[in-house]
């Protein structure tokens, strides 16, 4: 008697949890049905938007955001992406969008714009997670760290002084934010590295570059 | 037992605030305290799964065998924290950037599944809606406070960043207080965090020692919890 009482009770306890379960479920899809769009618009609209503040919105006429080859690049993670911005067909960016672990708290993405001339257009850091009020300056609307990078190459100023100058290198320090620098600093002079490598071949279509 | 309204919100704001003295949540408190405008967007966000998830258990708590209760509680303050979420990341983006994985991260603040557990599921929905509220409200005052501080102390600043919660209008709505070049580090790391909380903690022991008529109240609320 009692133990038919619990075996129903228990039953019962299934069908509660199921429908709750259920009832979770159909409000989530439901929801995801209408948040999915301005979700996904504002990914792209973020993406388009980190890219044309390293470029002009006027100086290309391609499809940027879909114009780009993955590549590999030591020491930054993979896959890294260029994006190849073109003005009637003429190459006139390879923007990196790359990835970098050696942060202080963490990975840092971000864009390098380089011109055919493997000479920097700009940089911006896109993603991070430093320290608040110390590493976060190296985002563009805290501080003019990141400018700093625009007009300079691997010859400006050599590359062996590719380094904070607390570290004896050519670039300005931030202030008690040493790692977070150098690490920014480094894998901007690694996308010029391999993009000197890359030589024209960055501008050909993906199935032309073999030796990716 | 039928608790008056104006007896949840003495609780939630002051008495058992979920901050200060049942010390719940210390995980979202702690981390995103770092600025007035943080500490604000987080404490509406947890408002909100409060409200929402004390309002399902009361309505259900008919439903809700012991034996179930824990994974009942779990669906719906998780369901609620997802509608949170995706609500945030579909209309409010620069929020949900800045607030990052800590909106997520409610669904383990334990003062959800305190108040779903201690009161929501024993008590009516109006009284289970007014918990949610002032259990919040007391929350989010809590963060606040500290995001206030540790802004001030750190930067120098108050409601810096304001746009990211209340649009464009509201970008030059920073207050500078101290030197434009005031910096303190120690206010904006963790370890800051946790100082300011003893000090606000402090503070209020404090006040309840200044006052000895809450003084007696104060003690028998502490002892039921």
């Amino acid at each position: 008697m009692s133990s038919e009482r619990s075996a129903r009770s228990r039953h019962r306890a299934i069908l509660v949890l199921t429908g709750l379960g259920l009832a979770a479920a159909a409000i989530l899809a439901t929801l995801d049905h209408f948040t999915h769009e301005p979700i996904a618009l504002e990914r792209e609209r973020r993406a388009l938007a980190a890219l044309t503040a390293v470029l002009p919105a006027d100086s290309f006429d391609n499809e940027l955001v879909t114009d780009f080859i993955e590549i590999g690049i030591d020491g930054l993670a993979m896959p890294a992406r260029i994006y190849r911005a073109r003005l009637a067909g003429q190459p006139v960016a390879a923007v990196y969008d790359v990835t970098t672990d050696r942060g202080y708290s963490g990975s840092i993405r971000l864009l390098a714009a380089i011109d055919p001339d493997a000479t920097l257009i700009a940089v911006r850091v896109l993603e991070h997670r430093e320290t608040p009020g110390l590493g976060d300056r190296i985002e563009v609307e805290r501080s003019n760290w990141i400018r700093q990078f625009s007009g300079r190459s691997l010859d400006d100023p050599p590359r062996q002084r590719w380094a904070p100058d607390r570290r004896d290198g050519d670039f300005d320090t931030l202030s008690n934010a040493t790692i977070t620098a150098g690490a920014v600093i480094e894998a901007v002079r690694r996308n010029l590295e391999h993009f000197e490598v890359l030589g024209e071949s960055v501008w050909s279509d993906p199935e032309d570059t073999e030796h990716d | 037992m039928k608790p008056e309204h104006q007896d949840i919100w003495r609780q939630g704001l002051w008495q058992a605030n979920p901050g200060l003295v049942q010390l719940l949540g210390l995980c979202p408190l702690l981390a995103v305290s770092t600025s007035t405008i943080n500490g604000l967007a987080l404490g509406l966000a947890t408002i909100a799964v409060l409200v929402c998830s004390n309002a399902a258990v009361s309505v259900l708590r008919g439903q809700l065998r012991p034996e179930i209760r824990i994974p009942a509680f779990v669906i719906i303050i998780a369901t609620t924290v997802t509608v949170v979420d995706l609500t945030l990341q579909a209309w409010f983006h620069d929020l949900s950037r800045a607030l990052g994985i800590f909106v997520p991260l409610i669904v383990t603040n334990c003062t959800i599944l305190a108040r779903a557990e201690a009161f929501a599921s024993r008590q009516p929905l109006v009284p289970a809606i007014h918990d949610g509220l002032a259990q919040g409200t007391g929350f989010a005052a809590v963060l606040i406070v500290l995001g206030a501080s540790r802004e001030l102390f750190g930067h120098g600043t108050l409601l810096a960043d304001a746009d990211r919660l209340f649009g464009p209008a509201a970008a030059d709505w920073t207050i500078q207080l101290l030197p434009e070049s005031w910096e303190m580090l120690l206010a904006i790391l963790p370890p800051g965090a946790f100082i300011a909380l003893g000090l606000l903690v402090a503070l209020r022991q404090w006040l309840i020692g200044q006052t000895g008529a809450l003084r007696a109240r104060a003690g028998q609320s502490e002892a039921a919890a």
